[in-house]
């Protein structure tokens, strides 16, 4: 196709260019050589890095070795931390962090992948409409989010409520009740997220080719064999970038149960982001929250890792 | 198709989106810790004024008898900034020259925002509302945050509350704030209840007496016999400090004390017997009771303000009698939110803040109406002596209800107050609310609060 061509693609671009002046170009790369471009690109980058990234994460550190007493900060070296370990409170945040990455990430990933699915076939009307009605939950704002929720699961007369009565069963606490009131967490965040995921799915999906189900199906396969040969064994590495997100999300999660309980009733829906909310906002406690948030961010980067490893191994099958 | 396709298919597509995927991942991660930074950096700006811990606070400097000038700004909510709205008014009439600024910031965010000045050492105005169970946990980790304000009002203290003024005073006796309304409790019932259950609201004087009238009522007009918040109820404190005490006694952690395990024991029992109608925030318990879900309401002479104004239809079904006491002949009433007035350090105005602050809150026609018009119980002694407080109430069924909070006042327990107040107050509720929905022992829940607490502050706990 190129060898038709009289003359590279490139050339007539060039040439159709109006014709710089021959001296002044050489001139200007002598004042400001390639390197101090290369700074002058990264520098406002790296300014702004530095005062609200660097500086905020090394206080912060800082910060977690000390105590106030008596409204002076001490020096406490890892005290902190130590008090971590004993703490029921924070105890408890991690294992409901634990129940929820168990029980919510998977249910909302696996409807997420149905409803992936479901928007990706070539019957399905307004989907462009559909895909946003199901995206919208991920970008609304936490009042609607909060106000919606707060009539939804009402203790007397909520909608929820209201709808289990008509079927004869009810009525549920929904707030109130440690056990209901994790589910009514678990709940929300699958309504808030799914579609969110259901998205990059779908973004997977849509870049496997149709040739791929008409091979599928020529060499006689099913709809179920073609999704469970073919199509999702394809989609693993998009499974897996859900899944990372979705377990960071869920270590950092702190609108959805902070808006609905206050990580209550006792500590029932209490996350550790939450906590640190508590122990920051509520009880002046400053040092102890910025070690709870280092812990956070550790734990974070230990399960990433984690992932990223079996991420690679994914990638090299 | 060839194998051959499907195989570079497979690949081909996969190996572009890995590199596609890579990036939102590392973006996910990178705004990971920028969250985790910017709650951090919130936490660090503690540090800015950690270190001056040392220095002393400011305090007001010009004479007495200054014309006050300028403009200052108050942070307020709800009828409180209402009440400023229109003595501010009042006030710049009165002193030409002056502006008041009053902005409603709201309730539920007011504490993040306060919280978040005071740390940070800017963007406050120069007055700040702030309640009175919350001031001592201010003034003691923000140490030069507010303006000394001993100089002026130290000669007010007797015209006070003593338990009121305990909370703006540091444990030194420094003055940071003029106290505003007070909370003195009682007991609020539903008279027609009451009758249809053929119970005397007057014979209920101990708790026990509380509880054995609840299975009645219950049994009678099939309502329960009060309402708790679901999430952050404070009747636990409120039944303490009718016992004299709050989290701290002497410096050290009080919350598993023989007081603390009867108050929580109570509220227990009141559960267990399902005599407890669970609402969610301030919004449940004002729906709750205009529903008639409850009988009666033990809490502050403020609920009036809300009875008479959300609550008129509901006029004369109303009575009110002193709280039950715990061991018979024994405290009648407690003490449940208030508020105060405080200048910030921050204000460029002191003075006038001062002049507007003292004009406000220690000013017997200007308390006594706050009282009229916006409901507020004036922590101001003298008020009480108002002939407003003496008169019959109609939403009461004549009763002179006004007549028994003005009494009650007098009689509030002074309880303790710290700087590691709000860390106590937050590990308490949890534990109470272990007891409350959980069905934890209250003895347990105390002790293991007691530790926690003990953990928290480096304090020990009383033997």
């Amino acid at each position: 196709m190129t060898s038709s061509l009289p003359v590279p693609l490139r050339e007539p671009d060039r040439a159709s260019a109006p014709a710089p002046a021959p001296a002044a170009a050489p001139a200007r790369r002598r004042r400001r050589s390639p390197r101090t471009a290369a700074w002058l690109f990264a520098g406002p980058t790296a300014v702004l890095f530095t005062a609200f990234f660097a500086y905020p994460l090394a206080a912060s550190l800082y910060q977690s070795l000390t105590a106030r007493r008596d409204g002076v900060d001490v020096f406490v070296g890892l005290d902190q931390y130590r008090r971590m370990l004993h703490d029921p409170a924070f105890l408890h945040s991690l294992a409901n962090t634990g129940l929820i990455l168990a029980v919510q990430v998977p249910v909302m990933i696996g409807l997420a992948l149905v409803l992936a699915v479901l928007l990706n076939q070539s019957w399905l009307r307004f989907r462009a409409g559909w895909r946003a009605v199901f995206f919208l939950p991920a970008i609304t704002t936490l009042v609607a989010y909060a106000v919606v929720f707060q009539v939804l699961l009402r203790t007397d007369g909520g909608l929820a409520d209201q709808l289990l009565q008509a079927l004869g069963a009810g009525p549920v606490d929904w707030l109130n009740s440690p056990t209901w009131a994790r589910i009514s967490l678990i709940g929300s965040v699958t309504w808030r997220w799914t579609g969110y995921n259901a998205v990059i799915l779908l973004a997977g999906l849509q870049a496997i080719g149709r040739d791929q189900y008409e091979a599928a199906a020529l060499d006689g396969a099913g709809t179920a064999r073609t999704y469970s040969g073919v199509i999702l064994p394809q989609l693993r590495p998009v499974v897996l970038f859900c899944v990372i997100t979705s377990t960071i999300g869920t270590l950092q999660l702190f609108d959805e149960n902070y808006v609905l309980t206050r990580g209550g009733p006792g500590d029932a829906t209490l996350t550790p982001v939450v906590y640190l909310y508590k122990v920051g906002f509520q009880q002046l406690d400053f040092g102890y929250a910025a070690a709870i948030a280092w812990v956070v961010v550790l734990i974070i980067a230990a399960v990433s890792l984690l992932q990223f490893r079996l991420y690679g191994r994914e990638r090299r099958r | 198709m060839s194998a051959r396709t499907r195989h570079r298919n497979h690949h081909q597509p996969t190996d572009d989106q890995l590199e596609l995927r890579h990036a939102p991942t590392r973006r996910r991660l990178l705004s990971a810790g920028l969250a985790g930074g910017a709650l951090l950096l919130t936490g660090a700006t503690g540090c800015a004024t950690g270190g001056a811990g040392t220095q002393d606070a400011k305090r007001l400097t010009g004479g007495t008898g200054a014309t006050p000038t300028g403009k200052v700004t108050v942070w307020s909510w709800d009828v409180a900034a209402k009440a400023l709205k229109r003595l501010g008014a009042a006030f710049e009439q009165a002193h030409p020259g002056t502006t008041v600024e009053v902005v409603d910031i709201g309730y539920d965010n007011a504490y993040d925002k306060i919280t978040v000045g005071l740390g940070a050492g800017s963007g406050l105005p120069d007055i700040l509302t702030v309640e009175g169970h919350k001031l001592p946990a201010y003034i003691g980790n923000f140490p030069n945050a507010l303006v000394d304000l001993t100089s002026r009002a130290e000669g007010l203290k007797s015209q006070y509350p003593a338990a009121s003024w305990r909370t703006v005073t540091d444990a030194g006796g420094q003055v940071f704030a003029l106290p505003w309304d007070s909370g003195p409790c009682a007991l609020f019932y539903r008279r027609d209840l009451f009758q249809q259950a053929g119970l005397d609201p007057a014979a209920l004087a101990t708790w026990d007496d509380y509880l054995a009238a609840g299975t009645t009522l219950k049994n009678a007009t099939g309502r329960k016999l009060l309402i708790l918040d679901g999430k952050q109820d404070t009747t636990f404190a409120q039944l303490l400090q009718q016992q004299g005490q709050s989290w701290f006694v002497d410096g050290k952690v009080a919350v598993a004390t023989p007081a603390a395990e009867r108050a929580l024991t109570l509220l227990k029992h009141l559960v267990d017997r399902d005599l407890v109608d669970f609402e969610n925030g301030w919004d449940g318990l004002v729906s709750g009771t205009h529903d008639g879900k409850a009988a009666t309401t033990p809490t502050a002479a403020w609920w009036d303000g809300t009875l008479t104004t959300d609550l008129a239809d509901l006029g004369g079904k109303f009575g009110v009698v002193p709280l039950p006491a715990f061991t018979p002949g024994g405290t009648r009433t407690s003490n449940s939110g208030g508020s105060t007035l405080c200048v910030t350090a921050q204000s460029r105005n002191p003075e006038t803040a001062w002049a507007f602050v003292s004009h406000l809150l220690a000013d017997k026609a200007n308390q006594v109406s706050m009282m009229r018009q916006e409901g507020l119980f004036p922590a101001f002694l003298p008020a009480l002596d108002d002939p407003y407080f003496q008169q019959p109430a109609p939403y009461y069924a004549g009763q002179p209800a006004m007549r028994l909070f003005a009494e009650l006042a007098r009689a509030i327990p002074t309880v303790e107050r710290t700087a590691d107040d709000s860390k106590a107050g937050d590990i308490v509720t949890t534990a109470v609310n272990q007891v409350l929905h959980n069905g934890a022992d209250p003895g347990t829940a105390l002790r293991s609060a007691a530790r926690q607490i003990a953990t928290a502050t480096g304090r020990q706990p009383v033997s």
